[in-house]
């Protein structure tokens, strides 16, 4: 099911900061602008604690809730949960525009494996990206966390889940000109640090992974493993150094590009749901 | 005093570290050592560079002072920029006798002739470097001061290095002005690029220690493997191992420190080759594929990596002929015909 390209415009070419949530207790989609009151009425409480967040800069900052209906994968799914935090300086005329100053949505793109595990009451939307200062997201955090008694936790994504995408992304059909494909080594316990750039033509990452694939749809470890091995070979061919021991730290395709600390990029919409649903089933390996 | 100057002035000095403030003025030496005992080093940097730009107010500064002031600071903090290396070619082998005032002259003569709006400035130093600074105008404009190219001329060499400005129309005009004031009849840029001045020097004037091939092999000294455990129950079982990746390393590295280079840049446009067994790939085309190598100090980082494990020793001629090759910028082909293993770098 394809998402409204104008709605989730603002998801693109955004750095995504990744994060698995626990269910909410208690959540009701009804009650969303009273949420927003709620949650604004606690941003400038703590504010007023000292715990401010732009120093020397006075600002409001609005509330809004929305939900994002077409962000889901089956019906099962939980639409998605946008929060936005805008700003407006106390200084500036009543009717001037609001800046958006950070983003949080949660979402689950075939989280059915969580949603059909979890007791009534409870709302699954376990991944959760976030865009904007920290001190927000923290504060956005813990209002949610005390108000449905759930849990955020930053998800990191191994080496191994890196290496999915970059075979999986690299893979995919792009009518137009495409960045490379690219793969960021870095090996940092040497006295000197290094780090390792890997750009593939991606034309040719297509079509080394179009040999690999043997079912199409389908993508196995195994197959993975061997697209990974190719790439490793070729560069030792070169270089005689192993860059299987080296750690990979990013992936960059034209589709989407993944940081090991858990920061994602979207670039593409026609491939939204699909990176969407594998982060989804990253968040929920965590959680279990 | 013109504005513009003036404004200059005050902003070079407020790049300039506060406790390094006096050292250059000292270094300029525009200044009398009576007015700089006037100033106050000990406040904020906004009022320590307007009490200079009122100390230069008084000497009626021109632009031709303030500028060798940006040479000085530019040569302390050269590691801020990013050099390239040219190479200059003569057509005959006639060593001429090098004369400053000539160059200089013919060098002035070069650009202004093409150009009227240009500052341009002179200072040596005493490696033999002439540091030449040009800021760039057009037939309408003055010189922009703030993007000015740099260029290190070592005049006993044919090289030169480069800082560019950003105006990129501005290089051909600066190499024409190079050869010909130095008597040389063409210019190339070289694939080797920095931010350490130094080190790009040292690999061109072959001042780093090279890799000599010694006839006898010098037998291993405790300190120079890792220091061992003193421990006697623990046995390096790879010992062997471990010394002949650290020979094979010395003579590919040579003993000495390595010129600091930052990066290195390989353009593949090789083949893919596989294990047919794997039934993958098999493209009469090239993969075509671009690799960067970035560390704080890329040699030592590469010459470390076999013994950690991370590499094959000795490590890939393509790595280890960097400084030799005086170059960190490679496109590697295919190499055709007899040995289809090997890699041509053009």
């Amino acid at each position: 099911e394809k998402a409204d390209p104008q709605k989730t415009a603002f998801l693109l070419r955004k750095a995504w900061t990744l994060y698995s949530v626990t269910p909410l207790y208690g959540f009701r989609r009804g009650r969303l602008r009273d949420y927003a009151r709620l949650l604004s009425a606690f941003i400038a409480a703590e504010k007023q604690k000292g715990l401010a967040v732009e120093v020397g800069v006075e600002l409001d900052i609005k509330v809004a809730l929305s939900s994002l209906a077409d962000i889901r994968g089956s019906e099962q799914d939980q639409a998605a949960l946008l929060v936005q935090l805008s700003s407006r300086s106390r200084g500036s005329p009543r009717n001037s525009e609001d800046k958006p100053v950070w983003w949080g949505w949660f979402c689950s793109v075939f989280g059915d494996e969580l949603s059909e595990s979890v007791p009534e009451h409870f709302t699954c939307l376990p991944l959760f990206l976030s865009h904007g200062a920290e001190s927000y997201t923290a504060l956005v955090g813990s209002w949610f966390q005390k108000t449905f008694d759930c849990c955020f936790r930053r998800l990191a994504i191994s080496p191994l889940n890196l290496s999915w995408m970059v075979a999986m992304w690299a893979g995919c059909k792009l009518d137009r000109a495409a960045s490379a494909v690219e793969l960021v080594f870095s090996v940092p316990r040497l006295a000197q640090p290094l780090d390792i750039s890997y750009a593939i033509h991606p034309e040719d990452a297509k079509a080394l992974w179009d040999t690999v694939q043997k079912t199409p749809g389908e993508i196995t470890q195994e197959e993975v493993d061997v697209f990974m091995d190719c790439l490793y070979a070729h560069f030792h061919r070169h270089f005689k150094i192993h860059l299987s021991a080296a750690k990979l730290v990013k992936i960059s395709t034209a589709i989407a590009s993944a940081h090991c600390d858990g920061i994602v990029k979207i670039l593409h919409s026609q491939y939204l749901p699909g990176v969407l649903m594998l982060l989804t089933e990253l968040a929920i390996s965590q959680i279990q | 005093m013109d504005e513009t100057v003036a404004e200059y002035i005050r902003r070079t000095v407020l790049k300039i570290p506060r406790d390094e403030i006096k050292m250059m003025l000292q270094k300029w030496g525009f200044l009398s050592e009576a007015q700089l005992q006037t100033l106050n080093f000990h406040q904020i940097k906004d009022n320590i560079s307007q009490e200079v730009v009122q100390l230069c107010e008084e000497n009626s500064a021109d632009i031709k002072q303030a500028a060798v002031l940006d040479i000085i600071y530019n040569h302390i903090y050269q590691n801020k920029r990013m050099w390239s290396v040219y190479q200059m070619k003569k057509s005959g082998e006639e060593l001429e006798y090098f004369d400053i005032t000539d160059f200089k002259k013919k060098f002035k003569r070069r650009l202004r002739s093409a150009l009227k709006n240009v500052t341009i400035t002179f200072k040596e130093y005493e490696d033999n470097a002439i540091w030449i600074r040009v800021a760039w105008g057009t037939p309408h404009k003055k010189p922009n001061q703030y993007k000015p190219s740099y260029v290190v001329y070592h005049s006993q060499t044919p090289y030169v290095f480069i800082s560019s400005s950003v105006l990129k129309s501005t290089l051909p005009l600066l190499c024409q002005a190079l050869i010909v004031a130095s008597n040389y009849h063409d210019i190339r840029e070289m694939e080797l690029r920095s931010h350490s001045l130094n080190s790009l020097k040292d690999i061109v004037f072959k001042r780093y220690s090279q890799n000599f091939q010694t006839c006898t092999p010098k037998p291993l000294q405790a300190g120079n493997v890792e220091p061992e455990n003193e421990d006697i129950r623990i046995v390096d079982e790879n010992r062997s191992e471990k010394e002949r990746i650290h020979r094979l390393n010395q003579e590919v590295f040579g003993s000495g420190p390595q010129p600091k280079l930052e990066f290195a840049q390989y353009r593949l446009e090789t083949m893919f080759k596989s294990d047919p067994k794997m039934d993958v790939l098999d493209k009469k085309e090239p993969f075509r594929c671009l690799v960067k190598f970035s560390s704080p100090h890329l040699l030592e980082s590469l010459k470390s990596l076999a013994p950690a494990g991370m590499a094959d020793a000795p490590l890939s001629p393509l790595l280890t002929c960097i400084p030799h090759k005086a170059r960190n910028y490679f496109k590697i082909r295919e190499k055709k015909g007899l040995y289809p293993q090997s890699f041509v770098s053009p």
